[in-house]
């Protein structure tokens, strides 16, 4: 003989039920299930349709049984929500930078290929997110099931957070834009040491930049970069003002125009590089010409772009927390 | 449709505790699961089975009532009755409950004495 649908029903129900509960849950749900067998019956319906009906209106077994044994039906509850929440904004704002600027770092100190230098921080700070993501929650849904209460901290009033500065939240973009390309701009100096040549995958000990410049330039300009780095924080925290701009066409011209004159005066670029990339240097012509019209370009729209944003902070009304 | 939806919900939400308060009383005199919940319904107290039966075997748990298995008849069944803590609960339940109609029935006739 095939079990019935309800011998199914309650076996599937009982199965997730602690094992010293069972007999009693299952005798009441029999009992249960029987009553309302009859009750449709009672209504007239044939005996295979009532206990179809009664067991549709019991609905999932297993949703059933945790209601009966007051297991949660929820990963993380009421109790717990807030403090996971909390936790887990903290771990990917700490260790997903971290990890990606970490990666990269060594990426870029091994002297891995351009390709492999940005996609390995991406691939390690994904799956960092996802481990953070998931060991979290995991820790959470089982202290949510456990019977003895996590200690959770109580919130109090000091934790309240200031009130944001909604021009600030509008700089993080332009905080974040400058310090990766600053990064990577350092990063590419210091990387191209090594060799910036590839022939059949071979690096050649070529450096892109005179190795002279290191007893004096390429220290300077990576300190610069160090300061337009403070400055880009300084932005954000303070936005764009007179002095600031000021400030900027001083940062810009302290690297453009010792950046334009070791160019022109054939300093910057190592010779062997320029053998190995065939570039009969001085006659380049109109490549000179280019280069350094971008150079320039670059510094002049920059230093423009200081004096428009420092206007238009000024004919916006200053954001201000009374306290 | 929407206004229905939030009708039932706050009239859920009203109901909720009452249930426990009729069942201590109902089970004054000792039933089943099938014919409380018919009890119940025929005196206007509208309660679903999903709600009940947890509610009952959480309110055992509780030591608010107390149990048997009839197995008189052909299908054995388990009899509830309100304990003696669940005589006090309700009798709590109940004095609450007659107080609030009394803030209620200030509330509306706007008598602020």
């Amino acid at each position: 003989m095939t079990a019935s649908l309800t011998d199914r029903y309650v076996w599937a129900a009982a199965r997730s039920v602690p094992e010293a509960q069972r007999p009693e849950f299952q005798r009441e749900l029999r009992e249960r299930i029987g009553d309302a067998i009859d009750a449709h019956i009672a209504r007239g319906a044939a005996a295979a349709d009532a206990e179809h009906a009664a067991l549709v209106e019991l609905g999932d077994p297993w949703q059933l049984a945790a209601r009966y044994v007051d297991r949660p039906l929820h990963l993380i509850g009421p109790r717990y929500f807030a403090a996971w929440w909390r936790l887990v904004k903290l771990l990917l704002v700490i260790l997903v930078p971290l990890s990606a600027v970490g990666v990269l770092l060594g990426q870029v100190l091994s002297g891995a290929p351009i390709g492999e230098i940005i996609a390995e921080p991406i691939t390690v700070a994904l799956s960092v997110a996802v481990h953070v993501g998931f060991w979290t929650t995991l820790v959470f849904a089982i202290a949510e099931r456990s019977a003895t209460a996590m200690p959770v901290a109580t919130w109090t009033p000091e934790q309240l957070p200031q009130v944001r500065d909604d021009a600030r939240a509008g700089r993080l973009g332009d905080l974040i834009g400058s310090v990766v390309f600053l990064a990577i701009f350092a990063g590419a100096i210091v990387w191209q040491q090594a060799g910036a040549i590839f022939v059949d995958g071979e690096r050649l000990p070529i450096p892109v930049l005179d190795p002279d410049l290191w007893s004096f330039w390429i220290p300077y300009f990576l300190v610069l970069l160090a300061l337009e780095v403070a400055f880009a924080v300084v932005i954000y925290l303070r936005g764009w003002t007179w002095t600031m701009a000021g400030v900027n066409v001083l940062l810009n011209a302290a690297f453009t125009v010792p950046a334009v004159w070791l160019f022109l005066s054939g300093r910057l670029l190592a010779p062997e590089f320029l053998d190995a990339i065939s570039w009969p240097w001085p006659s380049g012509g109109p490549v000179v010409v280019i280069l350094t019209f971008v150079f320039v370009g670059i510094a002049v729209w920059d230093i423009i772009d200081g004096f428009r944003k420092a206007a238009a902070n000024r004919s916006m009304p200053v954001a201000s927390v009374v306290g | 449709m929407q206004d229905d939806d939030l009708t039932i919900g706050h009239l859920q939400e009203l109901r909720r505790g009452t249930v426990v308060l009729a069942c201590l009383v109902r089970l004054r005199t000792a039933d089943y699961g099938y014919a409380l919940l018919e009890s119940l319904n025929a005196r206007g107290i509208t309660v679903d089975a999903n709600t009940l039966y947890p509610l009952l075997r959480r309110l055992e748990k509780q030591g608010l009532l107390t149990s048997e298995w009839n197995t008189d008849e052909s299908r054995p069944r388990k009899f509830y009755r309100t304990s003696p803590a669940g005589e006090a609960l309700a009798a709590e339940l109940t004095a609450d409950w007659r107080r609030l109609d009394d803030a209620l029935t200030r509330l509306t006739t706007g008598d602020e004495s």
